[in-house]
């Protein structure tokens, strides 16, 4: 009790400092006014007694003192003055502080929000109880280069055959996600929805907010219950607390909402934040599912936890039994195809892809942070230069070494601090901007904000920054050497070698490291005008496209459906304005373009080849020309290929090139499927030129076309029964117009057909190229603004440094110029001196250019870490550099300045020479 | 430092505490002086306090709670600042004095024994 008492009075004292220090005071002074009367009544004179009372006493000071580290925390109380004091001096220079202080903010603000990101994508667990047993359970198709697939999926069989055969999870489910027409209240929408075993509920083991989630069991009884998010909730719902027992219309069927699940749960972590699921309902997987083409699409995931004490390698030995179980019962048509199963953390899948980016984007904002604190130590060193006399003074009049050093440490800590607020405040505001500009391939970009850890994070950065740039400073103050600072008077032009070689180390490293930057962001440049180079295969102006998606409850027959297309193609043809109308499967550009295996006729793959994957797109009416695709032999299709005629295809010069190489691919046959699957022949009537189906950076797949009405046809033994073709796609049209004038009267000639239909992602060509290119337009963008930010930082270094030699030197240029030397060849003097530290960054910044470029490669498009470009676009960077650099040594060199100077040394000279003489 | 210094004995910090606790205990309301002069008296000179470290142990034990100090006049009209021990610092006294009488009886104990 009494040291709580005591520990509360030690801190409150610090602050009550002036009021104690008089009333010990007078206390002291009564004391010793007690004593002079004991000493006066002893005899002695007045001043004796004075005396004599103050050697009984035994020195006030050091009295005063122990009292003041009894009463207070000393050492806290010695920060806190050294905290005032360095206020008021911060106060006198408003210039430096304002500097240090933006410099700092800049460079900590960045980080933070830099490393917002990183810990939302990369560090927070994932939002499920006990997220490290949560695992990816998927197959590797041996042979399939599907590059924009999933990289572990499963087919249906599979699901079924994986849930019940392994022994190693503790629950175990399949997902897949599926844009649902959601109608019944107010306007028609798409919803993202997945489609999940009830098991994969029990196995992310979050409780829903509302009601309860469905079960195994009402999964495998096809029940029609759906699950909402959070979001859907409010957004659709208001809120409402009565939503359960409601019923939504998806695809034109019922649905019963059973449950509302809480606003932080989101599955599947999907990237970006358009393609996040707002319903859940059973899988209900069909029986028709499970054969002919179904049993051969691995179009669904697995999520499963991990029985306590299992590991992820027994889990993959145990799926991988499985697998060969299910290999060993495949079909006849899909003999030949070989599995092996895989199984990946959670965590892992989520993040994998993203991880690139985000450690060069730390690294980036890293690199300016550092040039920044380059920055702020050199300004403190500049500082603690000019300061050596008084210094040097304190030091002779008995401070201790520790006690300047504290002072330079709080100095340049009140600094960092004070710029990592204010920096974190940007970054409060730059997360809030931009978040919502972050692009589509990185994942739970909802979790990215301002929370505990960054916070934490931004106040760890500033007090480390403060502390480091705080030491070199530090260390200079207290190596000042007493006795040459206060004989010399100041005029010492280096003032110590130690100082020297510090500033220019600064100053190198800031030149190498803006440069490495510069080069790297130059390199991305150009990576992104590359691509916007590249040729896309089809001609984005004028065109316009929207998905619509014919619900199987209206549209239950073939003959439904082909009535629906045949009056919305002649609804379209018949608008005034437009070039070409036509329906397709794959949109260019939209990034979907999963594959389907093929068999060439004749063709003999070589040993470990893989299967032969294309691009199979099914297109209607005049597709080619409402894109603009090329066609560079044959024909198009026409009406003429229907279904019940010779079954047609058209390749891309990519297959060509690849299976005919030389020859012409009119009249060669090709079909669906495997060597043992039964399929019809195709012939191939026309080649057409190649198209990006993704983002123009990536690599071209192989392409077929086939006329939609074919497809059943084509599938041979991989059709279902009463498999129906054309039930959806995106709609096509080149117009003589601007295409967003056309938006509305497409959208009414849909709906005068089928009142009911909504037509989705609807866009021009130009705007889905757009969102192609956003992702490099992203990395490009902040990597380049960190880039110039670093430039400018070095920029400002350099000046400062530069400006306070040329000030230190002066006497040294007066003096030169006293004796005769020209301005110009003081200028030549100061520039050769500063020379070589530039060619030294210069060269060390080349260097770094070159491990930058080797660690982007990942991140390069059509551009050799070497590229000439972009090394003479940093070449001319640094020689304009020196350039502003020999003009802001001109300027400092003001001959007045030196003039003032000028006097002193030329009395001295005076002197010195009369004495000579 | 005098010869006369070598010879004092060095208090440790926790004793100095007693000590003071004690005098005032006994003596009533003292000022500084006073305690200086009466521990000076008591140990016969041996034990030289520097006037200047009471008052590191009076912040201390005010601190604590256990004296309580006011200013007042001495018969010389001199302004002082007069400490009076508390009804808690009489606990303390107690409580301190039973630790201390135990322990130097450990400490001598244990010398005999060598001895």
């Amino acid at each position: 009790m009494k040291h709580l008492r005591r520990i509360f009075l030690k801190f409150y004292l610090l602050f009550a400092n002036s009021k104690v220090e008089a009333e010990l005071a007078r206390e002291i002074g009564a004391h010793l006014a007690l004593l002079e009367d004991e000493y006066l009544r002893q005899g002695m004179t007045p001043e004796d007694a004075r005396r004599a009372a103050r050697l009984a006493y035994g020195g006030v000071e050091q009295a005063t003192q122990l009292h003041r580290d009894e009463r207070a925390f000393q050492g806290l109380g010695q920060i806190l003055q050294d905290t005032r004091v360095t206020f008021r001096q911060l106060r006198k220079s408003p210039g430096f502080t304002v500097t240090a202080i933006l410099m700092l903010a800049l460079g900590i603000g960045a980080t933070t929000a830099i490393f917002s990101i990183v810990e939302g994508v990369l560090l927070r667990p994932l939002p499920f109880p006990d997220p490290d047993r949560l695992v990816i359970l998927g197959d590797v198709l041996e042979g399939s280069h599907c590059a924009s697939c999933a990289p572990s999926s499963v087919t249906a069989p599979d699901i079924r055959n994986y849930m019940r055969a392994t022994q190693s999870f503790s629950h175990l489910g399949g997902y897949r996600g599926r844009l649902f027409e959601l109608s019944g209240t107010g306007e028609p929408a798409a919803v993202n929805a997945t489609r999940m075993s009830g098991e994969v509920f029990a196995a992310l083991g979050v409780p829903p907010l509302l009601g309860r989630t469905f079960t195994q069991q009402e999964d495998e009884e096809q029940q029609q219950v759906a699950v909402l998010s959070y979001g859907m909730w409010r957004s659709r719902f208001h809120g409402d607390a009565n939503v359960l027992g409601s019923k939504i219309i998806l695809y034109r069927k019922p649905y019963t909402v059973i449950g509302v699940m809480p606003r932080e749960f989101e599955f599947p972590l999907n990237p970006g934040h358009v393609n996040q699921s707002e319903l859940w309902l059973p899988l209900s997987l069909q029986p028709e599912e499970f054969t002919a083409g179904s049993a051969a699409a691995w179009n669904s995931r697995m999520v499963g936890r991990l029985k306590p004490g299992i590991t992820v390698e027994q889990a993959q030995s145990d799926a991988e039994r499985v697998a060969r179980e299910t290999m060993r019962d495949y079909p006849a048509y899909m003999r030949s195809l070989r599995i092996h199963a895989v199984v990946t953390p959670l965590q892992e899948d989520t993040v994998a892809q993203a991880r690139p980016l985000v450690r060069t984007l730390l690294f980036a904002v890293i690199v300016v942070l550092l040039i920044a604190c380059a920055n702020l130590a050199g300004l403190l060193l500049v500082r603690a230069i000019r300061r050596r006399r008084e210094i040097a003074v304190r030091l002779a009049l008995g401070a201790r070494a520790a006690t300047v050093l504290r002072q330079a440490i709080v100095e340049s800590m009140v600094l960092s601090i004070a710029g990592g607020a204010i920096g974190l405040a940007l970054a409060a505001v730059a997360l809030r901007v931009g978040v919502s500009r972050l692009p589509q391939t990185l994942p739970r970009i909802n979790e990215i904000g301002l929370d505990w850890p960054v916070m934490l994070f931004a106040l760890g950065l500033a007090l480390l920054t403060g502390f480091l740039c705080g030491l070199a400073p530090a260390f200079a103050a207290i190596r000042t050497s007493v006795n040459e600072t206060l004989k010399e008077g100041g005029r010492a032009a280096t003032s110590g070698s130690g100082h020297v070689r510090l500033r220019s180390a600064l100053v190198v490293a800031e030149i190498a490291v803006a440069l490495t930057l510069l080069t790297a962001s130059g390199l991305l440049l150009r990576s992104f005008e590359k691509m916007r180079d590249v040729k896309l295969g089809f001609r984005p102006d004028n065109t316009l496209a929207a998905l619509y998606v014919l619900p199987q409850h209206r549209y239950g027959t073939q003959s439904a459906i082909d009535e629906f297309t045949k009056t919305l193609l002649n609804d379209l043809g018949q608008l005034p304005g437009l070039d070409a109308v036509g329906i397709t499967s794959f949109l260019p550009a939209d990034g979907n373009n999963w594959g389907i295996a093929f068999t060439i006729e004749g063709y003999v793959p070589p040993k470990g080849a893989g299967l032969n994957m294309a691009a199979m797109s099914l297109v209607e009416s005049d597709t080619f020309e409402a894109l603009g695709i090329r066609v560079l032999r044959g024909r198009v299709f026409a009406e003429s290929d229907n279904a019940g005629s010779q079954l047609v295809a058209i390749v891309n010069r990519k297959i060509a090139e690849r299976y005919w190489p030389g020859q012409d691919p009119i009249g060669k046959r090709l079909r669906r499927g495997l060597q043992e699957t039964s399929t019809p022949w195709m012939t191939v009537v026309g080649e057409v030129d190649d198209v990006k189906l993704g983002s123009p950076d990536a690599e071209t797949m192989a392409q077929v076309y086939q006329p939609v009405t074919q497809t059943v046809a084509s599938e041979g033994v991989f059709a279902s029964v009463g498999e129906l073709s054309a039930t959806d796609g995106w709609i096509v049209l080149r117009s003589r117009m601007p295409p967003e004038q056309m938006e509305d009267t497409l959208r009414a000639t849909v709906r005068k057909i089928d009142p009911q239909l909504p037509l989705y992602q609807m866009q021009t060509m130009e705007q889905a190229i757009s969102k192609s290119e956003a992702p490099r337009r992203f990395n490009t963008v902040l990597i380049s603004s960190f880039a110039i930010a670093a430039v400018l930082l070095s920029v400002l270094g350099i000046y400062g440094v530069i400006a306070f030699s040329v000030a230190l030197r002066e006497q040294e240029m007066a003096v030169r110029m006293a004796l005769g030397c020209q301005r110009s060849g003081v200028i030549l003097v100061i520039l050769s001196s500063g020379a070589r530290l530039a060619a030294v960054g210069c060269g060390l910044g080349l260097l770094g250019a070159v491990a930058a470029s080797r660690l982007l490669r990942s991140f390069l498009f059509e551009v050799s870490p070497f590229d000439p470009g972009v090394l003479a676009f940093s070449a001319i960077t640094m020689l304009l550099l020196a350039e502003l650099r020999r003009r802001m040594i001109e300027k400092s060199l003001n001959p007045f300045r030196i003039s003032l100077g000028n006097r002193r040394v030329y009395t001295t000279f005076a002197i010195e020479l009369k004495t000579l003489r | 430092m005098s010869n006369k210094e070598k010879e004092s004995i060095q208090l440790l910090q926790g004793t100095l505490d007693l000590i003071v606790l004690r005098t005032l205990a006994t003596m009533g309301p003292q000022h500084a002086y006073q305690v200086a002069t009466r521990l000076q008296q008591i140990s016969d000179r041996l034990l030289n306090l520097n006037q200047g470290t009471l008052y590191p142990a009076l912040v201390r034990l005010e601190q604590y709670g256990w004296i309580k100090g006011t200013w007042g006049r001495t018969e010389s009209n001199r302004e002082a600042k007069y400490y009076e021990i508390t009804k808690a610092g009489q606990k303390a006294l107690g409580e301190e004095t039973q630790t201390w009488r135990r322990m130097s009886a450990l400490v001598e104990r244990l010398l005999l024994e060598e001895s």
